[in-house]
């Protein structure tokens, strides 16, 4: 803030001083002139009135004469006056609103706003260093959760967007360039309750400056970043960048687990979905040949990891020699004659997966007509043809964007969630459904809250005393309604852990020990209430062994006495 | 040489001095103090306040608030004579201005002495 006061301070140096001599000077003459009262005496004003009268002149209020009708010769220095001091007074006002006007100024005080904003959160929050779509989604993710966000966005049309946003906790935002070192340090680098940095934006080589600038600033704070060509994956990973997002990576898992365990995605959805938002129902996948229009790097992953689910492949690709495909149909898959050549009527499902939009839906339409009952997926670039798609209605819409802000709310949301996440995919599908019906049971079909509690003094002094007390807690204990402990809360949990060794959907009767870290999904509700039993004691004796613990010291002395 | 230290110099200078011939005299003799010399001396003591503006420097931090002190000090006495002049004894009310003057006058040559040892500092 300094720096801007003296800023406008060293700029107004010029007209202020045009306006203190020109108001002197014009003050001093008012004086010297001689005027006649009521009574015709010859009298002078005195210095105050005279900058009284030039007071009101030079702002072009004008009161008048007073307190006598003015002397021709008053009269004549007035006339001089006003267009020696109006001229200094408007060039004066001029230059402050030029000033307020001026780019750089209005630049540099938002700096310092967003700079003194990030200063003062009291809460945790992460650092996106961008807000294009699926940066946009996960800042509502996160908002919706209850995490504070903030913003560094070079396009200053996108933080327009963002300043329209309904949100529940204020987003700080900066239009500046997040490769700069000096920005990420206003974004709270530095801060202690900065939590990690995501770098999303379209240009792997700035995604790439963030990750190693932020590791050289604070190595032990967790990055997110997205990477899309090897080499720079590489480089990020030899810095230390604790994930690497790879979208079109991503998106060809996703869709081998969805053939083959629409289970283990759903739960990967609903895990990372934006709570209180509810799942479409899932489509499964045929199995049988299947046909990839576009062979770019999406298309790429879609075949690599359909291959391993052991599908055979029609490949359509309009310019095969730049995409290095060998056994490839040319064509761009909108006309009927090409996808004929593919055999479409004998195959079970078709991939529109070029990376325009409008080809995508042509090659959809034109496949549906040829042979209805075919598999659509389709690939879905830019959320601004939403209604588009909506309207299509294809069997699986896949946008990048949107996976991307899922695999970052896994790792963001906490540490366990990522680590349960991986360990469900080694599951089979019949597991994964087992547990989505026992969450659906719990809790609806809404997206649930994800926490994790630790059993440590600071976080769960309850259980941590009752346990030292020899008394044994189990993790039912936990989850019941202190207003009613032979109710459930709704609440599952998903993930134990104990000296690093993870235990996947913990039993209920599981006796828990110190420093257990255990991972849970609920309803907010069920969030809300169960700390009333990780911190009273009384609540929670109550819960386990049904007995009133007495209030006072006297009371349990002498229950301890006579008990 | 420089052009803007020389005016720079100039204002300050001109402000202790205004300010000092306005203080000399009399304390109580309203006949040693002309109600001109305290119009020139805050005109240029303004002057010299806007001129020490935008200067981001320790010095120059200082020199901007002895110019403030000198100026609010020197406007207290001008609006005293305005309101009070014809309404009390014309020696009295000379007290409070010429005293409220002279409080002014160590602000401004607190101004001026560190402005000369800036200057001695330099060695240029």
């Amino acid at each position: 803030m300094d720096s801007i006061l003296f800023l406008i301070l060293r700029r107004l140096r010029l007209p202020l001083i045009l306006i203190i001599v020109s108001f002197a000077i014009a003050t001093l003459g008012l004086t010297l002139m001689p005027g006649i009262d009521a009574e015709g005496n010859v009298w002078h004003m005195s210095i105050f009135q005279a900058f009284y009268v030039i007071s009101y002149t030079a702002t072009t209020i004008g009161y008048g004469e007073v307190p006598y009708t003015f002397s021709q010769a008053q009269r004549i220095w007035t006339t001089f006056s006003i267009y020696f001091t109006v001229i200094p007074w408007f060039y004066g006002i001029g230059k402050i609103i030029t000033l307020l006007q001026d780019t750089s100024l209005r630049q540099a005080m938002s700096t310092d706003q967003f700079a003194r904003d990030v200063k003062l959160l009291q809460e945790p929050f992460y650092v996106l260093c961008s807000y294009g779509e699926s940066a946009s989604l996960l800042a509502k993710a996160l908002d919706e959760k209850g995490m504070r966000v903030v913003v560094i966005e070079s396009q200053q049309s996108r933080l327009d967007e963002l300043e329209l946003t309904n949100t529940k906790s204020i987003i700080p935002y900066i239009c500046a360039d997040a490769k700069l070192p000096e920005n990420l340090v206003r974004a709270g680098v530095h801060h202690p309750l900065c939590s990690g940095v995501v770098t999303l934006t379209d240009s792997d080589e700035v995604n790439l400056a963030v990750a190693v600038a932020v590791k050289l600033m604070r190595p032990t704070l967790p990055v997110i970043a997205r990477a899309e060509r090897e080499d720079i994956a590489a480089n990020m990973a030899s810095f230390g960048t604790d994930h690497i997002i790879n979208p079109y990576t991503l998106f060809g898992e996703q869709l081998a687990i969805r053939t083959h365990a629409l289970g283990t995605y759903l739960l990967h959805q609903w895990l990372t979905g934006v709570p209180g938002d509810t799942l479409p129902p899932p489509e499964n996948p045929p199995r049988g040949r299947w046909i990839v229009c576009g062979y770019g790097r999406f298309g790429k992953s879609v075949v690599e990891n359909l291959e391993r689910e052991h599908l055979s492949m029609t490949i359509v690709e309009a310019m095969p020699e730049l995409t290095e495909c060998d056994t490839c149909i040319v064509g761009s898959g909108t006309e009927a004659k090409t996808l004929l050549e593919a055999d479409i009527m004998n195959a079970v499902a078709i991939v529109a997966g070029t990376d325009n939009d409008i080809n995508n839906l042509s090659i959809g339409m034109t496949a549906k007509e040829l042979n209805p009952a075919l598999f659509l997926v389709v690939r879905k670039n830019r959320r601004h043809n939403n209604a588009l798609f909506k309207q299509f209605d294809a069997d699986i819409t896949m946008q990048p964007t949107d996976i991307i802000a899922h695999e970052c709310l896994a790792h963001m949301i906490s540490p366990l969630l990522a680590q349960f996440l991986t360990m469900a995919r080694n599951q089979t599908n019949s597991w994964a459904n087992t547990l989505i019906s026992q969450l659906v049971s719990a809790m609806g079909e809404t997206v649930p809250e994800t926490w994790v509690i630790t059993v440590q003094e600071s976080a769960a002094p309850a259980v941590v005393e009752l346990l030292n007390d020899g008394t044994k807690v189990l993790l039912q204990n936990l989850m019941l309604d202190p207003a009613d402990p032979s109710k459930q809360l709704d609440l599952v949990p998903l993930l134990l852990l104990r000296d690093n060794e993870p235990m996947l959907v913990p039993h209920a009767f599981t006796l828990l020990q110190a420093n257990d870290r255990i991972l849970f999904c609920g309803t907010s509700n069920a969030k809300s209430i169960q700390p009333l039993l990780l911190n009273n004691i009384k609540i929670l004796t109550y819960v386990v062994d049904g007995i009133e613990v007495p209030e006072g010291f006297l009371w349990r002395y002498f229950k301890k006495k006579f008990g | 040489m420089n052009l803007e230290k020389v005016v720079f110099g100039f204002f300050i200078v001109l402000a202790m001095t205004l300010n000092f011939g306005f203080f000399l005299g009399g304390i109580d003799n309203p006949t040693h103090h002309h109600v001109y010399e305290l119009f020139a001396a805050i005109i240029v003591s303004l002057i010299a306040t806007v001129l020490k503006f935008g200067d981001r420097t320790h010095v120059g931090a200082f020199l901007l608030s002895t110019s403030l002190a000198a100026d609010l000090q020197l406007i207290a006495a001008a609006i005293l004579w305005a309101a009070l002049d014809g309404k009390m004894e014309a020696s009295h009310l000379t007290v409070y201005i010429v005293s409220l003057s002279g409080g002014a006058l160590m602000a401004n040559f607190v101004s001026v002495i560190l402005l000369i040892s800036e200057t001695i500092s330099q060695r240029r």
